[in-house]
């Protein structure tokens, strides 16, 4: 829709009336629209009194109300078939967090004393994807960070900034990445739930990860397993340790519950995971055709929710990826067109703002850059053995190795430098999309190596600086301004919808 | 009290990295291999005719062209040897051991690669991976780490002898170093120390930047002065201090903290004697490379480590350091956009003082420190409330606080 801008309540960018796409997409989304509040009522209605306990116990909770617009904002613009594989994806993600609220909830000691259910968790840092978890179908694994603050700040850009305030008040310079001084902030605020009889703890993605793991494990108290994963991770040399690694995380979490490695369920689960990994896969070759069916933010959100908090074990994941397959390659059979102009196929490199997760849509809608593939997307996509227990751990050693945020950043400048190049060849991308996020010391310390690089290969090479989870230091609108000037100064473009090329939302969610 | 006889000839080995007698050392043939981080096991770079230097950035001006590569976010100690990499400070090095123990430097160490900064036809830099904890297994990780990516390299590069007996023999010239920086560190438990923070500071400088061979006779020697060296019989010090943190190479630093009325009495830092200069046992049962190895991992102090353990002996360590050097308080220094020592230092400092009852004062510092009037605010400030909790304990008033 042109002037689509012009939707947006001035500062709250609150939608003033529902976007109108043509009659079957705007009932289709208005439908949508209504699943999504139906699963947040049903979340509520599962456990009433647990759930307004967490909304007045956690400053993060409310946050949630939030979840309509999140998904308004990461479906402003789509049409056909892109909406509706857009939607499948958004409301797979509602489901399952709905899913975790309610359990960390109930589960949750401060709310719930002596509950039976916080036993049977294993709390674990959320980098650690679900994938070893499958073995043990009697634990519920429960990523510590994911609700309070992960999801919590991509749903609500206002959440972040008191957590980064606790964490900076207590000493720890504001310079660090955002992301486990956030986490470090929840910690010290004592506002994660009490829950789990164990907790795995991990060195990744980055430094400041390992940091803040001291902050969390003070609170935490819990009996702590650290799981290692290789950096250099490139070469043979390390896997032995990597595997070695997994075996003793197993044996941690045996002898913490009791409970025993079910390698049938464990493969069972792999297959699960290797047919999810499959989709993925020809999504991406579609991308690299003339007619991408899936650009934009739901791209690479979905994939990291799936990757991390599925790994093969939620069997719903799966069903949504077969309906979404079917839509996607449907559309490509008829080539329909991704969105209304696609004038510029963009590669997004670096993590995005959490503040900003929709930045790609609005790429699309105000200047037509189509994302056709981004950092996070392509993380692991190695298949799990499913028939060799030594293999199989070699393999998912492997596949934790490349998991988010960490198979880029870490093991020298290749895996970030000269993958770049080589996803911009296959993906025949004119535009990289560069993120600057300004305390990812292991990006920033690549900053003139990528220019130097980019100036050879004539690309169209646009830094947008964002400080992750922090708007306060760079806006969603100075994120916007950046593309809008290099757009109009560089490349001498206008734009496909002007109205879309500066508003306020510093208070929106 | 008395200059050390050497004290002006190692001030000036430490003008340059490459020093004089690193240029004795290459003319006579040596391989001379950088390094920057605790976790490559300097004594592994001594074998053969190989010696170490621990890469410093002596009198660093701007860092524009560093910056430009790695933007304003970065630590000033990983931009600073860019810097000086690129204006060829560093053209007599063989080799750049390094490890991904921090981003800051990992990337620091990549553009020596990226830029082809040292234009030496053999030199190579090497990456290691390091573990974040110890077991049996992220020993044996370490283990085949060093000896794949440190010994068969220089091996078959350089054709160097890494054999056991070399190994044996390097460790024996290493401990040599160690006996003395641990016999002249003891003098710094005495009531009135015979040597103050600023020289030892230098001296264990010049222990990690200078060939070993050609700096131990100097070493030896100011050893023996220091036997006889008698303190002056007023005391030049309002309190003492342990210094703890980061990386730090500025003798400077040190310089200004006693300036401001503070004596350093136990460097637990990058670059300082605690750990770092602690003899290696070797006994003749088990592996030689193994038993290194091991030594290095114990007795890190390395802020990356996660395991309960480890975290608590960092605790347990710098409070037994208080009590054997008999300071008064704890100052934790941080150089600026060190993600580890940001959180170290924050939380630290908070659990040093509510639960071990230990003074600590908290700060942040650029590369490069002697000019900068709001440390020395921060130090004098912190001289004074040890002062005043002096005062009260004297009187039986509240201890801490």
């Amino acid at each position: 829709m042109d002037n689509y801008g012009k939707l947006y309540k001035e500062h709250t960018a609150i939608l003033k009336h529902r976007e109108w796409r043509g009659f079957k997409d705007t009932m289709y989304d208005y439908y949508r629209w209504l699943v999504t509040w139906k699963d947040m009522i049903k979340m509520v209605l599962k456990a009433p009194v647990s759930t307004v306990k967490g909304i007045w116990r956690y400053r993060w909770m409310a946050s949630y109300l939030s979840a309509p617009s999140f998904i308004d904002r990461h479906v402003a613009g789509l049409r056909g078939p892109q909406l509706r594989m857009a939607h499948l994806h958004y409301n797979m993600i509602v489901k399952h967090t709905t899913d975790l609220i309610n359990l960390s909830l109930k589960a949750d000691e401060k709310i719930n004393p002596c509950n039976k259910i916080s036993k049977k968790i294993v709390l674990m840092d959320e980098i650690v994807p679900n994938e070893v978890f499958t073995g043990f179908p009697n634990l519920i694994p429960v990523p510590l960070q994911t609700l309070p603050i992960f999801l919590s700040s991509m749903v609500d850009q206002q959440i972040t900034p008191p957590y980064l305030e606790v964490t900076e008040s207590f000493g720890v310079p504001a310079d660090v990445c955002p992301l486990p001084s956030a986490e470090a902030g929840v910690a010290i605020d004592d506002d994660y739930p009490k829950i789990g009889c164990c907790m795995i703890g991990t060195n990744m993605p980055c430094d400041g990860s390992i940091m803040n793991s001291s902050f969390l494990d003070r609170r935490i108290n819990l009996p702590t397993h650290f799981f290692g994963v290789p950096l250099r991770y490139d070469g043979d040399d390390v896997q032995e340790y990597a595997v070695e690694e997994i075996k003793s995380l197993i044996a941690f979490i045996e002898k913490q519950t009791g409970e025993k490695f079910d390698w049938d369920e464990y493969f069972r689960r792999m297959k699960d995971y290797n047919k999810q990994l499959e989709y993925e896969r020809q999504k991406w070759d579609i991308n690299k055709t003339p007619y991408p069916q899936m650009t934009g933010a739901c791209f690479w959100l979905y994939r990291i929710f799936y990757f991390n908090l599925s790994g093969g074990t939620n069997e719903r994941f799966l069903k949504v990826d077969e309906k979404v397959n079917k839509i996607m390659m449907k559309a490509y059979e008829k080539k329909t067109p991704v969105s209304k102009e696609m004038r510029h196929r963009a590669v997004v490199w670096s993590c995005p703002a959490n503040y900003y997760t929709s930045f790609a849509n609005w790429l699309e809608n105000c200047w037509g850059i189509n994302v056709v593939m981004d950092m996070e997307t392509m993380i692991s996509y190695l298949e799990i053995d499913t028939e060799d227990k030594e293999q199989s751990l070699r393999d998912l050693a492997k596949t934790y190795q490349r998991s988010i945020m960490r198979k880029h950043t870490k093991g020298g400048y290749k895996n970030v430098v000269d993958e770049l190049w080589r996803i911009v060849e296959e993906y025949n991308a004119d535009t990289v999309i560069m993120y600057d996020q300004i305390s990812c010391k292991g990006m920033d310390g690549l900053s003139g190596i990528f220019d130097d690089q980019a100036r050879e290969r004539n690309v169209n090479f646009i830094w947008v600086q964002q400080d992750l989870m922090d708007p306060r230091t760079i806006s969603r609108r100075d994120m916007r301004e950046q593309v809008n000037k290099y757009m109009q100064t560089v490349l001498q473009e206008e734009p496909l919808d002007a109205s879309l090329l500066d508003f306020e939302d510093d208070l929106a969610w | 009290m008395r200059d050390l006889k050497h004290l002006y000839e190692f001030e000036k080995l430490l003008l340059d990295a490459n020093n004089e007698l690193v240029q004795k050392a290459k003319a006579d043939g040596g391989i001379a291999l950088g390094y920057t981080c605790y976790h490559i096991p300097e004594v592994l770079l001594n074998c053969g005719n190989c010696f170490s230097v621990r890469l410093r950035a002596p009198r660093t001006g701007s860092m524009d062209i560093a910056t430009y590569y790695m933007s304003n976010f970065l630590c000033g100690y990983s931009k600073a040897i860019l810097e000086r990499a690129i204006e060829g400070g560093y053209n007599f090095l063989n080799a750049l051991l390094s490890s991904e123990t921090c981003s800051e430097m990992n990337r620091t160490a990549e553009h020596f690669e990226l830029l082809e900064l040292v234009p030496e036809d053999k030199f190579f830099v090497t990456f290691l991976d390091m573990p974040f904890k110890i077991e049996d297994h992220t020993v044996r990780h370490y283990v085949t780490q060093t000896r794949v990516k440190i010994l068969d390299k220089i091996t078959s590069v350089y054709g160097v002898d890494t054999s056991d007996d070399a190994l044996l023999k390097a460790v024996e010239e290493h401990n040599e170093v160690c006996r003395i920086m641990t016999e002249i560190g003891n003098y710094r438990k005495e009531d009135n120390p015979r040597i103050t923070g600023y020289e030892y500071h230098t001296l264990s400088l010049v222990s990690y930047c200078c060939p070993k061979a050609l700096i131990l006779p100097m070493l030896r020697e100011t050893a023996e002065e220091l036997k006889t060296r008698e303190p002056d019989a007023k005391k030049n010090y309002r309190a003492k201090i342990v210094v703890v943190g980061s990386e730090m190479d500025d003798p400077e630093f040190t310089s200004l903290i006693e300036d401001s009325g503070a004596l350093v009495v136990a460097d637990r830092y990058c670059f300082g004697a605690l750990p770092g200069r602690q003899e290696i046992i070797i006994n003749k049962d088990e592996d030689v490379l193994t038993q290194i190895c091991l030594h290095y991992l114990k007795t890190s102090q390395c802020p990356r480590y996660m395991s309960h353990e480890k975290v608590q002996e960092r605790r347990d360590y710098v409070k037994q350091l208080v009590d054997e050097y008999h300071a008064d308080g704890v100052m934790y220094e941080q150089l600026k956009f060190c993600e580890y020592w940001g959180y170290e230092r924050a939380l630290a400092s908070y659990i040093m003082t509510n639960d071990y009852g230990v003074p600590t004062a908290a700060v942040d510092r650029q590369y490069t420190a002697s000019a900068s009037g709001q440390l020395r605010t921060r130090v004098q400030a912190f001289v004074e409330s040890l002062e005043i909790k002096k005062i009260q304990k004297e009187k039986g008033g509240k201890k801490n606080g």
